[in-house]
């Protein structure tokens, strides 16, 4: 009797508990240049779960952009802060119910999904770009200005003023 | 089997990490990491619901794709705020914000 593993559910489970300690330790962790470190782990274990709900294009995009771009830029400015830790411990009760009620309600929520399986193969690029040029072409053109205005108003707020 | 059910159990696990982490913590920068713990789920249960229906599937790509262009600005917008708190303030406490 031969005992049959599905290589993806392994995937699954190693990237899934991946993504869950690093978020643990994204809000744990005392140093904030390892907790920015934990982040960018989260991503690309994100990134290694979207390849399985068959999303090559987006896991590569969330890896470059994402992880490559958004989260080293905190890594990098984050060492120009010092942070001292600033816990509210008076709400850490009421939080961990607001956490509790959520996971009670969404858990329950999405129970019919439960036997929902995954659809099979992967999205092409081709496919993707075609969407986004043609029916969200205003969308793409909004992100694309958010960018290049973001790229501004850091260049203005981080400059240091000279007198 | 793997169902779709047990991606949206990881999205929803790491919703309540990074909501416990937003509510508890008063440094602008742990703020910013725990909304962006949120987005990672959020951003997967987009993805997890989206991949259950050939229709739909194409549509939930391009629409992590302009969400994860937005996060990546409202990343660097956040960041240069913090620096010029932080060069003003000598501090990241949110707490400190409003006050002259």
């Amino acid at each position: 009797m031969s005992l049959q593993i599905d290589p993806s559910m392994i995937v699954f489970l190693i990237s899934s508990v991946g993504a869950l300690i690093s978020a643990l330790l994204v809000i744990e962790h005392k140093s904030i240049v390892y907790a920015s470190f934990f982040l960018a782990m989260l991503g690309a274990s994100n990134a290694a779960l979207f390849v399985l709900l068959g999303y090559p294009v987006v896991s590569i995009f969330h890896l470059v952009v994402y992880v490559g771009a958004a989260v080293t830029f905190i890594l990098f400015s984050v060492v120009m802060l010092k942070e001292t830790p600033l816990v509210e411990f008076r709400v850490r009760g009421i939080a961990l119910i607001a956490a509790l009620e959520v996971l009670v309600v969404l858990s329950i929520g999405f129970r019919p999904l439960l036997g929902s399986k995954l659809i099979g193969g992967v999205i092409s690029l081709k496919e993707v770009s075609d969407l986004l040029i043609n029916r969200y072409g205003f969308a793409l053109l909004i992100a694309a200005l958010a960018l290049a205005t973001t790229m501004i108003e850091a260049i203005t707020l981080a400059r240091r003023e000279v007198s | 089997m793997m169902t779709v059910y047990w991606f949206l159990m990881t999205s929803v696990v790491m919703f309540c990490i990074g909501l416990y982490g937003l509510l508890t913590r008063r440094s602008l920068i742990r703020m910013l990491l725990s909304a962006e713990v949120i987005f990672n789920a959020a951003l997967l249960a987009l993805l997890s619901t989206a991949s259950i229906s050939q229709t739909f599937r194409p549509v939930g790509g391009a629409l992590a794709l302009l969400a994860i262009s937005l996060a990546a600005a409202e990343v660097g917008v956040i960041v240069s705020v913090a620096i010029l708190m932080f060069r003003l303030r000598r501090s990241l406490d949110v707490y400190e914000l409003g006050g002259e």
